[in-house]
């Protein structure tokens, strides 16, 4: 191949991929309205992005996989943590654990809070050609698999609303802090546990756990009957 | 050096060293961050951590690229460049406003997005600075009566860095749409823009180390650079599998982003053929192991580890781990750092009048980095590899799977202290070099 045959193949070269590109750019703006539901993209949403720029949320977690490795992907976080969760979180990150990785206080106001879930709801719902992908397999969390009543999954909730995690751990997941509950239904019965929960302090005065004397009665059965079947 | 003018770059090859140094020093405070709970958390938080250290990397890049060019226009225009003010004056802009940038994001100042942090002021500011950059080169290159293949393709790489900067300045109120022309930044960058300059340059120093005739070498820049940019254009398509794009974009993205390797593979293959092949003797032992090195890092880094991930059977899984940062680690390193190192270490000596110099330092730099760089990006592919399979494959909760990428992060440690010692050295040789007086 000659030099002058060379300059061409560069020159054709690009500008066909160019046009290609610019083809496929057109048609994906047609589609991305339809796959992000622009229809529920309100001002409230904007804003709530505008948050999290804000912040600089973004060079410490990933969203749709892109961004700081630091800290968890916020893809899916709207439906795996919920509303609650989102919220008493975001008002107060800090773990009390000193051996886990912290995400800072910034101390958002609630305004800002609620912007930035109504943000990571939409985001939630993007079409993403299902990524993040199921696992293959789901780790064993406990020895006998929970039997996943309606009474125990309320009970799964309010271990994962109160951000229990923080400090005990089931299966290997959560804080070091507090003794690991992966078959504290081996060891503790419904009525201790419930006593405990309410009242730490009655049971161990040296505890540093805190009393739950907010969570109702209906939450607390729950609770204990979701902890009883981890064996 | 013939001109001059081409003493211009001098500064800017010994801002770029700094920077770079700088880079490093930030890359230690996030990797400490990874491994041991964080006592600078109140101060510079991972996210400014990580802003800086990006940003730098972009700051000396750009700062070697520009001086690159600037010692290459005039001996390729075989003219004075068209005004040293500018060239002065447009240097002064880019270090004020990275100092700006960075010091900036320490209290805050940032627009949020991942690697185009700087605010909307400064990214205006860029503007500027790259317009009076193009203006320079154009007007020494319109000078000459002489227009080659290195001159047109160097601009044409500058021109388009230019033009895709401007999709980083608006805010989008869609993500999706954010992350789709965030790529045409990132992506078309340096898998387009960054690939010209470069390629033009390690052209030119080929030229003039090897002697082998510019017909040939000019030829097989065309070629290597045609295939770049048509793998490479759509080949942004493997960064819109997941962020809300059309499923074809597996297809488009997948193909061509494999295709990509192809060019490189030829880059390694005519630096070879070239040095084989030589007309004059190869003297400078330094600037052929930097030529060499880079060529091969080139191929490792960013083809073979580009290409494994970006498939989209094996994206899937890995995509938003930390086998991202092993790729972006060992492709940045051989693509860019080393072909920056390059073309300082072939042109700095010359334009101090240094016919021979003590190389002795310039090995210890090359042999340190490149062994420390495989170090850390190994070191990141591992933990990306157990992060992919414990935490997307078995879908255990992402700080519990941190847990068991500790030691990796360890080693990354290790590399990035003796990567360290590589720059530091790397720094005083600049400096010895850029400060030396002749007799």
């Amino acid at each position: 191949m000659e030099k002058k045959a060379a300059r061409n193949l560069f020159i054709w070269g690009t500008v066909i991929c160019t046009a290609i590109f610019i083809w496929l750019t057109i048609d994906t703006h047609i589609s991305i309205p339809k796959r992000t539901n622009t229809d529920q993209l309100t001002e409230e949403v904007v804003l709530g992005k505008r948050v999290w720029h804000k912040y600089n949320c973004n060079d410490c977690h990933t969203i749709l996989g892109i961004g700081g490795y630091y800290s968890p992907d916020m893809t899916k976080v709207y439906s795996l943590r919920g509303e609650n969760w989102l919220r008493l979180f975001l008002k107060n990150p800090e773990s009390p654990d000193p051996r886990r990785r912290k995400m800072p206080n910034q101390k958002l106001s609630d305004e800002e809070i609620k912007k930035l879930i109504a943000f990571f709801k939409w985001v939630d719902a993007i079409d993403t050609n299902e990524w993040p992908p199921q696992p293959l397999t789901v780790a064993k969390v406990t020895g006998v698999p929970l039997e996943e009543t309606a009474q125990v999954l309320k009970g799964k909730n309010v271990y994962n609303q109160n951000r229990c995690d923080l400090c005990h751990r089931i299966g290997g997941q959560g804080g070091i802090i507090g003794p690991d509950l992966s078959k504290v239904g081996d060891k503790r019965e419904l009525q201790w546990l419930s006593k405990l929960i309410k009242d730490p302090k009655s049971i161990n005065p040296g505890t540093q756990m805190p009393a739950y004397s907010q969570l109702s009665e209906d939450e607390v059965q729950a609770l204990v009957t979701f902890l009883s079947g981890l064996k | 050096m013939i001109y001059e003018s081409q003493k211009v770059a001098i500064k800017y090859f010994v801002i770029s060293a700094i920077f770079f140094g700088l880079q490093v020093v930030v890359g230690l405070v996030l990797i400490l961050k990874y491994i041991w709970p964080d006592p600078l958390i109140g101060i510079i938080p991972f996210n400014t951590a990580r802003a800086i250290h990006t940003n730098l990397l972009v700051v000396w890049m750009l700062f070697g690229f520009m001086g690159g060019t600037y010692y290459v226009v005039p001996e390729e225009s075989k003219t004075e460049l068209y005004s040293k003010k500018l060239a002065d004056l447009q240097f002064w802009l880019l270090l004020i406003g990275g100092l700006v940038g960075v010091i900036g994001f320490l209290f805050g100042w940032t627009a949020g997005r991942p690697l185009l942090e700087l605010p909307v002021e400064l990214k205006w500011a860029v503007v500027i600075v790259v317009l009076i950059f193009i203006f320079n080169v154009f007007m020494t290159m319109v000078k000459t009566k002489k227009w080659t293949a290195v001159q047109g393709l160097l601009l044409g790489g500058v021109v388009m860095l230019a033009v895709m900067w401007l999709f980083a300045i608006p805010f989008f109120k869609n993500l999706t749409f954010d992350y789709y022309y965030w790529w045409w930044v990132i992506h078309l960058w340096v898998e387009g823009a960054w690939e010209l300059i470069a390629a033009s340059l390690m052209a030119f120093i080929l030229l003039k180390l090897t002697g082998v005739e510019r017909m040939v070498v000019e030829k097989w820049l065309y070629i290597e650079l045609a295939l770049v940019l048509t793998t490479g254009i759509i080949g942004t398509g493997h960064h819109y599998y997941w962020i809300g794009t059309p499923g074809y974009w597996l297809w488009w993205g997948g193909i061509f982003s494999a295709l990509e390797t192809v060019p490189i593979v030829l880059m390694v293959l005519d630096t070879l053929r070239h040095v084989k092949h030589r007309k004059i003797e190869i003297t400078d032992r330094l600037v052929l192991y930097w030529t060499v090195g880079c060529a091969l890092f080139h191929f490792f880094g960013a083809a073979v580890m580009g290409m494994v991930h970006t498939l989209p059977q094996v994206n899937r899984w890995t995509h938003g781990t930390q086998v991202t940062a092993a790729h972006g680690h060992l492709a940045f390193f051989g693509a860019y750092a080393m072909l920056i190192l390059t073309v300082v270490y072939y042109a700095l000596p010359k334009l101090k009048g240094l016919t021979q110099f003590n190389q002795k330092r310039g090995f210890w730099v090359f042999w340190i980095m490149v062994s420390m760089m495989l170090t850390i990006g190994l070191a990141f592919g591992v933990a990306g590899v157990i992060q992919s399979y414990m935490q997307r494959g078995l879908g255990i909760e992402f700080l519990t799977v941190q847990e068991f990428m500790r030691p990796w992060f360890i080693a990354v440690l290790v590399g990035g202290l003796g990567f360290f010692i590589g720059v530091v050295i790397y720094i005083v040789d600049v400096l010895k070099i850029a400060t030396h007086k002749p007799e």
